[in-house]
């Protein structure tokens, strides 16, 4: 096994020291970065909107309405920067005219200050039917007209409670949401996390691993191709046995894939720590910023998540490999490759079906069907630990499957990676894996 | 070192449809440079590809050092150069040396330095830390012979390491293989050209479809081919030299190349009969020269008879050349 060593370790340095490592290595924090960033920056370059209300109504809806605009403010908070600058044109009688004469300054940027965003258009009959018609160049943004409607109902609603004689207070008082203020406990100890927090940490690790296995252990397939086409396996294979080839060769991709993954890891944990003083640089308010859950990663579940990470990169590498060693070209990988694929992207599916019932009878059973388990099970002892003998019960079963992949697939790269020609038939791969 | 360094016996090798190799026996004594002759598809990288290990031949039995251990178990003692060469494009020259030395058991730091050496003797040591890529192919098949025999082995099997290179590039490792031989190491190769063969071979086994059909030293081969052997050169219009070629009461079988030839006499006929016939030809007569048998006339007689003499029947001067 010593020479396995040396495959690993060619495979590891040529890889690293490609431009292609160094750079996603480097842009993937960088992304990041902007993507943690930009948000900040791009909130605080917004203006307000400039919205005139057209007036056509008596009893001063229309007066409510531009104090709601008024109002409005970003994120909600009473100190937060205005949304709207809302001015208001007395109409009755003359609407057509007035939004005529304003339409003609809408959208307008040459008219600076003196140009209008939006044109709201209040009608006697606005209380009595649902509908306001608004004028204006962000008609297609859903979100701004969300956040437009959300305003304009307030007022519109507080106007009709007003009408029949019901106080707003007393009923915004009586309808209060509640809100389930949710803690885990692991193990009978409070860990201080909130369960939106692990729901975030059980996603993203499903995410690392999917997106491990299809960048990585595609990677080990094509370099199995790519040994094919260059001829160097004979020479190898006459110092070598294939299996230590095959395990080299996902030991050292396997590394590459473990150095990228902490590194970004890293470089997101100090970005997330540092935000405070980022958005502080952008001119916002720390706590603003604050707005991100940081999910607490216990160390049980670290080992749990890097447990399952190797046994699921082993495990599926070896099935890719396997599909390498029978093709002649990278192109014929990708049809050969789609059952695998299709193995890794139903893991994620069935981990996103779990999370809503991560102790149900079907997340036991899945946890010990050993292609889904790297999936399903860090996902499950993140939402509420499993209990150590279903854990261990869970490992134990998934490294007996990887054992066997590692040998079915060390069977089918034995011949494969020495066949030239024509793809191998589905039935002269199960002769290569029951041939001694 | 007594006995064979590599010991086939009886070794039979089936693929689906065909026989590659069949009840092939040989032994290669040690410190012999030893050739393994035949035309394509004889089975020649069948019986090699047996003898390291990577096919397990159906029936026979494979001995190599005397022992019973398979060719992987004993790379560290092999160098193996195969048919089908390989280089990762991307890695230095200098790095890929240094891993074929590492997957034989040498240690990275004493690879590197061997790896020095045998650049330099093959005149590579401008190109140590350049990409494989860069390299041209006659290069790239030098650095793939440094990488077989970079860990000093013991035995050296070779499938057709002259195919690709040019003439100044297969003297610098004919020249290599040469000193490996004198330096006591045993060298088994395979070609399909017999002039490279002759000039290098102590012993030579020459195999056809699978099976063997010459073995023994060189002396050996020349004398049991026996027969009288005549080199002939024109210089002036060899086409009229070819009906006398055929005239079976003169010649029995004639390796005809056109201007030159390489004649066995029949039986029963006498060389100055041949001489005279031919000075009256016209065809400018530059060479008559009674010599042994070349080892590309025995291959085409034992290979290619079949095909030599119907193309003597046929009429048809120079189709007997299918080496």
């Amino acid at each position: 096994m010593r020479k396995a060593w040396v495959v690993a370790k060619r495979e590891f340095v040529s890889r690293v020291r490609t431009k292609g490592f160094i750079v996603a290595t480097v842009f993937g924090p960088a992304l990041l970065a902007i993507l943690l960033v930009a948000p900040i920056l791009l909130q605080g370059n917004t203006r307000a909107k400039r919205i005139v209300v057209i007036d056509a109504a008596e009893g001063g809806l229309g007066e409510k309405i531009e104090a709601a605009l008024t109002r409005a403010t970003r994120g909600g908070k009473p100190d937060g920067e205005h949304r709207y600058v809302a001015s208001r044109v007395e109409a009755v009688g003359r609407l057509e005219q007035v939004r005529d004469s304003l339409v003609a300054l809408v959208d307008r940027r040459e008219l600076g200050e003196a140009g209008v965003d939006g044109i709201l258009l209040v009608t006697e009959d606005v209380l009595a039917t649902d509908t306001l018609h608004y004028l204006g160049a962000n008609v297609g943004s859903p979100s701004e007209m969300d956040v437009l409607t959300r305003s304009v109902r307030e007022a519109v609603l507080t106007e009709r409670l007003t009408q029949a004689g019901i106080s707003p207070a007393v009923l915004m008082q009586t309808v209060k949401p509640i809100r389930l203020a949710t803690t885990k406990v692991s193990q009978g100890t409070l860990t201080g996390q909130s369960g939106a927090a692990s729901f975030a940490l059980a996603y993203i690790m499903s995410f690392v691993l999917y997106m491990a296995l299809l960048i990585y252990g595609v990677q080990v397939m094509t370099s199995t191709v790519e040994e094919k086409t260059n001829r160097i396996n004979e020479v190898l294979v006459s110092s070598l046995r294939p299996f230590e080839l095959m395990l080299g060769k996902v030991l050292g991709v396997g590394s590459v894939a473990l150095l990228q993954l902490s590194i970004w890891a890293g470089a997101a944990y100090g970005l997330t720590q540092a935000r405070g003083g980022i958005a502080g640089l952008a001119g916002i308010s720390p706590e603003a910023a604050a707005a991100l859950p940081i999910p607490d990663i216990s160390l049980g579940l670290l080992i749990v998540f890097l447990v399952f990470f190797v046994l699921g990169f082993f495990f599926f590498s070896a099935a890719y490999a396997a599909v390498g060693s029978t093709c002649n070209t990278v192109q014929e990988t990708q049809m050969a490759s789609l059952p695998v694929t299709l193995v890794v992207v139903s893991g994620l599916f069935v981990m996103f079906k779990l999370l809503g019932e991560p102790n149900g009878q079907l997340a036991h059973v899945l946890s010990l069907v050993p292609p889904l388990a790297p999936f399903v099970t860090p996902a499950r002892y993140s939402l509420s630990p499993l209990p150590l003998p279903e854990l261990v019960l869970s490992v134990v079963v998934t490294a007996l499957g990887v054992l066997a992949m590692a040998w079915v697939a060390g069977r089918i790269y034995r011949v494969g990676i020495l066949m030239y020609g024509k793809r191998a038939t589905v039935r002269e791969i199960f002769r290569w894996i029951r041939a001694g | 070192m007594s006995g064979p360094v590599i010991h086939l016996e009886h070794v039979t090798k089936r693929f689906a449809g065909h026989t590659a190799v069949r009840d092939l026996s040989l032994d290669v004594p040690a410190g012999t440079i030893f050739g393994l002759l035949g035309p394509n598809g004889a089975g020649k990288s069948t019986a090699i590809r047996m003898m390291m290990d990577i096919l397990v031949p159906d029936e026979g039995r494979i001995s190599l050092f005397g022992g019973s251990v398979g060719g992987r178990d004993l790379s560290h003692r092999i160098g193996y150069l195969p048919e089908e060469r390989g280089l990762y494009k991307k890695m230095k020259v200098v790095d890929h040396l240094v891993f074929f030395g590492e997957t034989k058991g040498v240690s990275a730091s004493r690879a590197r330095a061997k790896a020095g050496e045998w650049l330099a003797r093959l005149g590579l040591e401008d190109w140590t830390d350049k990409k494989i890529e860069d390299l041209s192919k006659g290069m790239q098949q030098k650095v793939q012979f440094a990488g077989t025999i970079l860990h000093d082995p013991e035995l050296v099997i070779l499938d057709e390491p002259f195919s690709g290179l040019d003439p100044v590039n297969s003297q610098v490792l004919k020249e290599t293989v040469i000193d490996l031989a004198r330096t006591g190491k045993t060298v088994l190769f395979s070609t399909h050209i017999m002039e490279q063969a002759e000039k290098m071979c102590d012993r030579v086994v020459i195999i056809s479809r699978g099976e063997k059909v010459v073995d023994g030293t060189m002396a050996e081969v020349k004398r049991e081919a026996g027969g009288r052997h005549i080199a002939l050169a024109f210089h002036r219009d060899a086409a009229r030299a070819a009906p006398v070629l055929r005239d079976r009461s003169l010649v029995a079988w004639a390796d005809d190349e056109g201007a030159s030839a390489e004649v066995e006499l029949a039986p029963d006929a006498d060389p100055d009969r041949l001489l005279e016939t031919l000075v009256a030809s016209g065809a400018g007569l530059s060479r008559f020269e009674i010599v042994e048998p070349s080892l590309q006339s025995i291959f085409i007689a034992k290979v290619g008879r079949d095909a030599a003499t119907a193309a003597a029947i046929t009429d048809q001067p120079g189709s007997a050349r299918h080496a």
